[in-house]
């Protein structure tokens, strides 16, 4: 335990000295921004810094895109309460509240009660990552090839079937994804698979450049197309959160916190479903049910806790299975692989102290939104006021940066604005982005892992389903598709009834 | 009230069925060419490996999923009605979404990446691109003169911002390399 805390002082201390301070406040104040902005999320947030910050040092870029994740997630809620658009998709479910309370003239206390929401949400999820991930690691040691097929299988399907919208298309969009993953050199041959003879396709679709190209200029055109936003008014009153709020609404603060963090540990569903989750649980428990929806500020509460409890939550699978909990945690994770940092189960063998460095990163992040959650008001609103048509080619610009950056190939620019189409596409046909990106991230693990299994067992499939994870985790996925099927879950609530009702007769 | 289900996010509400059956035989189509562009790839067996291994089995496995998600939607969208004779247009909500920003937009973008990178400094097509951009999007019809001025001359020194900042910001202080 002293050990521990030792561990974390260093990587406190480490991580702050030199340029560390000042990269954490240009960071979170960064991410603050990019998710006060609607039209940038989080995940292209993350996606752009890292290719921006390749550069660095790695404990230092990784700080970096901690903080911007963070304050990412924090700072869609600005927007959701002073325009009622959520800066990022994490923020939809603040907007039900937070702008009512804004319209009652109470904006500032409904940004206090998202800045303390958000705070101790993010710092109930640190406190899982510490105690859970160095056990989960243990249990992950233990995984071999069947397993993490499951797993990275397991991730794509619970990811379409809860992201929201469609499962079907869920499902669709993640497969796409995977495939996507396998055009390019193969891992046993070199084989150059879907290229058509270009050496650019060759080298495979970069995951950088795709995703900067799915979220980035998606968002750019999606922003484009839509209709102005203004905000509900420009003067808001203190900001500095109750306490009497925190102590109120201490059993919906816990409840949210868990319910975040557990959405957040589950493979690709990210902070949207954690919000909507937390604030539809805090519904079912409220005494006062009536006001939601109407300006509740236990809802408001419920939704910040969660969508900021999630954040750390995400990055726990990272760290122990290389599964992201959500899309910025799969970037965070690519760029974690850029850095060679190896994320999955070895990491707490191999590279301990960067373990205690993300808590401490996770931490550092919290308090300096926390600092921006109390300060930063008037300039916010500034910003929120700056016209779509002088933001939005500047994104641009660094997108198009971004995507090169890494390999400085032209060839990823093109990737980019392909997938900047298709992204804009796919979204007008209701395709979730989330598990797409999960396809994505987790083509590599779920083809080394399918083909490795197959060896081993000499192209048996039974070991995929008769070790006891496997059967678990394929038991979970394949009841996760068929409850999609229109029907299904009809006719499983009328076995239960129909046992019941036998069973009351016998 | 209370127990009302909550609202669904604008990617929550279903297409009409018939846009689903046309997305369904899209996956088809995308399915059979990726199961015929797998199965002309080599196993390497006779060269001692293994058919476990083989470069198409896991684009393969990808293609039937897609394939059967595909068989899936479309005949999930046949039930909803999307082989019916074509009704009256269903009322549209409106949105505020505009198809010309878009294709505006989405132009001047090819334009920028096509047209301008490559061919010149890297500042100069940036600032070409974000003033050309914030012009065409500020232009209103019947504008006086001097606020028209002001408005191309705003245009120009946020296009010019631009170019030299993020110049000079990533390739001096981020040491990235700029196309």
């Amino acid at each position: 335990m002293l050990g521990s805390l030792e561990e974390f002082g260093g990587a406190l201390a480490h991580l702050l000295s030199g340029w560390g301070v000042l990269n954490v406040f240009w960071a979170t104040l960064l991410g603050i921004i990019i998710g006060a902005l609607p039209g940038l999320t989080a995940t292209m947030g993350v996606a752009l810094m890292t290719t921006l910050t390749f550069t660095m040092p790695h404990e230092q870029a990784i700080l970096v895109l901690v903080c911007i994740y963070v304050g990412a997630i924090y700072g869609g809620s600005r927007s959701a309460i002073l325009l009622n658009i959520p800066g990022t998709p994490a923020s939809a479910c603040s907007t039900l509240d937070g702008f009512p309370l804004a319209r009652q003239g109470l904006a500032g206390r409904a940004m206090g009660i998202s800045t303390s929401g958000s705070w101790l949400g993010t710092l109930f999820g640190i406190l899982c990552v510490a105690a859970l991930t160095p056990v989960l690691s243990e249990v992950a040691l233990k995984f071999q090839s069947f397993e993490f097929f499951w797993i990275a299988l397991f991730g794509i399907v619970i990811c379409g079937t809860l992201a929201g919208g469609d499962p079907l298309k869920g499902y669709l969009a993640g497969f796409l994804g995977l495939f996507v993953a396998t055009i390019g050199q193969e891992p046993y041959y070199n084989y150059q698979r879907f290229a058509f003879g270009s050496t650019d396709f060759a080298g495979g679709i970069g995951l950088l450049p795709a995703l900067v190209g799915a979220f980035g200029i998606a968002e750019v055109l999606q922003s484009m197309r839509g209709p102005a936003v203004e905000p509900v008014s420009s003067r808001v009153e203190s900001v500095i959160p109750r306490l009497e709020d925190v102590f109120r609404y201490w059993r919906t603060i816990l409840r949210s916190g868990a319910i975040g963090t557990f959405i957040g540990i589950l493979p690709g569903l990210g902070e949207d479903t954690a919000a909507w989750s937390s604030y539809a649980a805090a519904r079912r428990a409220s005494k006062e049910k009536e006001k939601y929806g109407k300006g509740s500020i236990e809802g408001l509460m419920a939704a910040e806790t969660g969508e900021s409890a999630c954040v750390p939550g995400a990055i726990i699978p990272v760290l122990t299975l290389a599964v992201p909990g959500s899309a910025p945690a799969a970037v965070l994770m690519a760029a974690m692989l850029i850095h060679n940092l190896n994320p999955g189960p070895n990491l707490m063998l191999q590279t301990p102290e960067f373990f205690y460095q993300i808590v401490a990163m996770l931490l550092i992040a919290d308090m300096s939104k926390l600092f921006y959650g109390l300060t930063l008001v008037r300039p916010l609103l500034w910003i929120l006021l700056v016209p779509r048509e002088r933001l939005m080619p500047i994104v641009f610009v660094l997108c198009v940066v971004g995507s090169y950056a890494i390999t400085s190939r032209v060839f990823d620019i093109y990737v980019m604005l392909f997938f900047g189409f298709l992204g804009f596409i796919l979204r007008e046909l209701k395709f979730p982005m989330a598990p797409l990106i999960l396809g994505l991230v987790l083509g590599d693990l779920l083809e080394k892992n399918m083909t490795r299994g197959l060896v081993l067992s000499g192209g048996s499939i039974l070991p995929f389903f008769t070790r006891p994870v496997s059967a678990v985790l394929a038991a979970i996925t394949i009841f996760s598709i068929s409850w999609s099927i229109p029907g299904f879950h009809r006719w499983v609530v009328g076995l239960f009834r129909r046992r019941s009702a036998s069973g009351a007769a016998t | 009230m209370a127990d009302d289900p909550l609202p669904l996010l604008p990617h929550e509400e279903p297409l009409p069925p018939r846009i689903d059956l046309w997305i369904a035989a899209a996956c088809l189509v995308f399915s059979v060419a990726v199961l015929v562009l797998s199965w002309q790839m080599p196993t390497y067996t006779e060269q001692g490996g293994q058919l476990y291994t083989a470069p198409g089995l896991v684009p393969s496995f990808y293609a039937v999923t897609i394939g059967l998600l595909g068989v899936w939607l479309a005949v999930r969208s046949i039930r909803a009605g999307a082989l019916a004779p074509a009704g009256a247009p269903s009322e549209q909500r409106e949105t505020g979404n505009s198809n010309q920003r878009f294709a505006l937009a989405a132009g001047l973008g090819v334009l920028f990446v096509l047209g301008l990178i490559g061919r010149m400094p890297f500042w100069l097509a940036a600032t070409i691109f974000v003033t050309l951009f914030v012009a065409v999007f500020d232009w209103r019809p019947g504008v006086a003169a001097k606020t028209r001025a002001r408005q191309l001359a705003t245009a120009l020194l946020i296009g010019l911002g631009t170019g030299v900042l993020v110049s000079v910001v990533f390739e001096r202080i981020f040491l990235v390399r700029l196309p």
